[in-house]
């Protein structure tokens, strides 16, 4: 099991950084809505993988590099994503045995569930941001779970 | 094909929910303590420090395609560029043949007003890394930081005008809030007759907004829109924009007014610094004595109007204005002319 854990965090931090760059790529201004989180997506994937390889501790730091990149008050990312990624943790072996429609209905969810506590955390800390277009990374994130799954679960075969 | 290989299929995971808990009010006290008090500034800083490699890395593919390009960019082209230039270049220099002139005349006619509207000292010039952040936020990501000098608030122009402040200062980077981002707002006055107003973002790149002038406000399309100077954040005089359309419902108090941005916010590459020049007194303390006496002397009364003829035509309202008006409106005549030189000429 030690060994396991051990062999596992290599491409769960390369994918992280990965997904990280593709959060900042820049894209033109008309595709910028259409942005899916990949960072999201890859932390729930792991979290679900093999959550003892430090599923939380992933979360809370992508959270954190997303604050500190995005430039927003720092914790809104890190709060978002450690609560979503302790709910996937929880659903974990039922998401396995899920069909792929399913699995994407929970990940739409999940999804939903961290833009509305970014949501609430911009409308506390008094810049909220009311464009619907924040809405749509949930869906586009839901369509692309199973290619992300088809990826990450490649890498993590090697 | 869609499946999870994981052999870890133990249903227990040691304490999610404490860890859940922890990691939870750790952030939001991390929220909290970065909204109520600035202590995290120095954290954000060093974290910069450490996004700053991911930066890098995913601009430079971009830079380096910009690089290439430019290398190999052939003869004829690089030709046709330097004539350009050389045409832009001449241009500029007959426009700034009387630069010095008005500058004087405008430090002249400051001085007998005792007025503070900043005066731009130093420029640095920062050039925008390829980085995207926030979708939702009209903000850019500059390559000078606190090492260069860099604070928060400063002004930031490009070629064209206006072009933002900074928001938030890391040790090697800094990042710039448009004037269009909808939390941004910005005092100007209409570089024609000197009224004075704030223009606000609307989160789109293309358009500001006037909203605060009444159904009444002498403004038409066209306008041009320039700083000025008030709340000491931005340099006097430089453009902000020009009124795209006036909307006007009689049922309404408050005119409708749409501002297309004079800097090219989704274009420019190279960004400009600026520093004020150190000024001795706040801005709204000498417009106060200075008024009750402006009647008498007769000399520094007649002098802010007396730089009006030039345009004369918009001006008839401008001398009586300035008489009977509250001090705060005839303040404003009197800060028109130099900027209006300046842009004009």
């Amino acid at each position: 099991m030690m060994r396991d854990t051990r062999i596992r965090r290599l491409p769960m931090a390369l994918s992280a950084l990965v997904a990280l760059a593709l959060a900042v790529l820049p894209v033109p201004q008309v595709l910028e809505t259409f942005r899916p989180d990949f960072l999201v997506l890859v932390v729930f994937y792991w979290s679900i993988e093999s959550p003892r390889a430090g599923g939380l501790t992933l979360a809370f730091m992508a959270g954190l590099a997303l604050d500190v990149i995005q430039g927003v008050v720092l914790g809104q990312h890190a709060l978002a994503l450690t609560l979503m990624a302790a709910w996937a943790t929880h659903l974990r072996l039922r998401l396995r045995v899920f069909s792929v429609l399913s699995q994407c209905l929970t990940i739409f969810a999940l999804l939903t569930g961290y833009q509305f506590v970014l949501f609430w955390v911009d409308g506390a800390t008094g810049n909220p941001v009311t464009t619907f277009g924040r809405w749509l990374a949930p869906v586009i994130g839901a369509l692309l779970w199973p290619l992300l799954i088809a990826a990450l679960s490649r890498l993590h075969e090697r | 094909m869609v499946a999870f290989r994981s052999t870890d299929t133990s249903g227990r995971t040691t304490g999610l929910l404490l860890r859940c808990v922890l990691y939870s009010l750790l952030a939001l006290g991390l929220i909290i303590v970065d909204k109520r008090y600035d202590h995290l500034g120095k954290i954000r800083r060093v974290l910069s420090i450490v996004a700053y490699p991911v930066q890098i890395a995913v601009a430079s593919p971009f830079e380096g395609w910009d690089w290439f390009r430019e290398n190999v960019s052939s003869r004829a082209a690089l030709r046709a560029d330097k004539t350009k230039l050389e045409a832009e270049l001449r241009l500029a220099q007959f426009r700034l043949q009387r630069y010095e002139a008005l500058e004087a005349e405008s430090q002249r006619l400051r001085s007998l007003r005792d007025n503070t509207a900043g005066v731009a000292d130093r420029f640095v010039v920062g050039d925008i890394m390829d980085v995207d952040l926030d979708a939702f936020r009209e903000r850019v990501l500059v390559d000078k930081g606190a090492q260069d000098g860099v604070f928060v608030g400063q002004a930031v122009l490009d070629a064209g005008g206006v072009f933002g402040q900074v928001a938030r200062v890391g040790q090697l980077t800094a990042e710039v809030i448009l004037v269009s981002d909808a939390t941004h707002a910005i005092p100007v006055q209409i570089n024609r007759n000197g009224l004075r107003t704030i223009a606000v973002g609307t989160g789109d790149m293309g358009r500001l907004k006037l909203p605060y002038l009444p159904t009444s406000a002498d403004v038409v399309a066209g306008d041009l829109l320039v700083t000025s100077g008030l709340g000491g954040g931005f340099p006097a005089g430089y453009p902000v924009g020009t009124v795209a359309e006036v909307k006007r419902d009689p049922a309404q108090s408050l005119a409708d007014v749409d501002v297309k941005p004079a800097a090219a916010l989704d274009r420019s590459r190279e960004l400009m610094f600026v520093w004020l020049k150190p000024q001795p007194a706040a801005s709204i303390a000498p417009s106060g004595p200075v008024q009750p006496a402006a009647p008498k002397p007769g000399a520094a009364a007649p002098s802010p109007s007396g730089t009006q003829p030039p345009r004369a035509p918009a001006a008839p309202a401008a001398p009586t204005a300035a008489q009977p008006r509250a001090p705060a409106a005839s303040a404003a005549p009197a800060k028109v002319p130099p900027p209006a030189g300046g842009n004009d000429e």
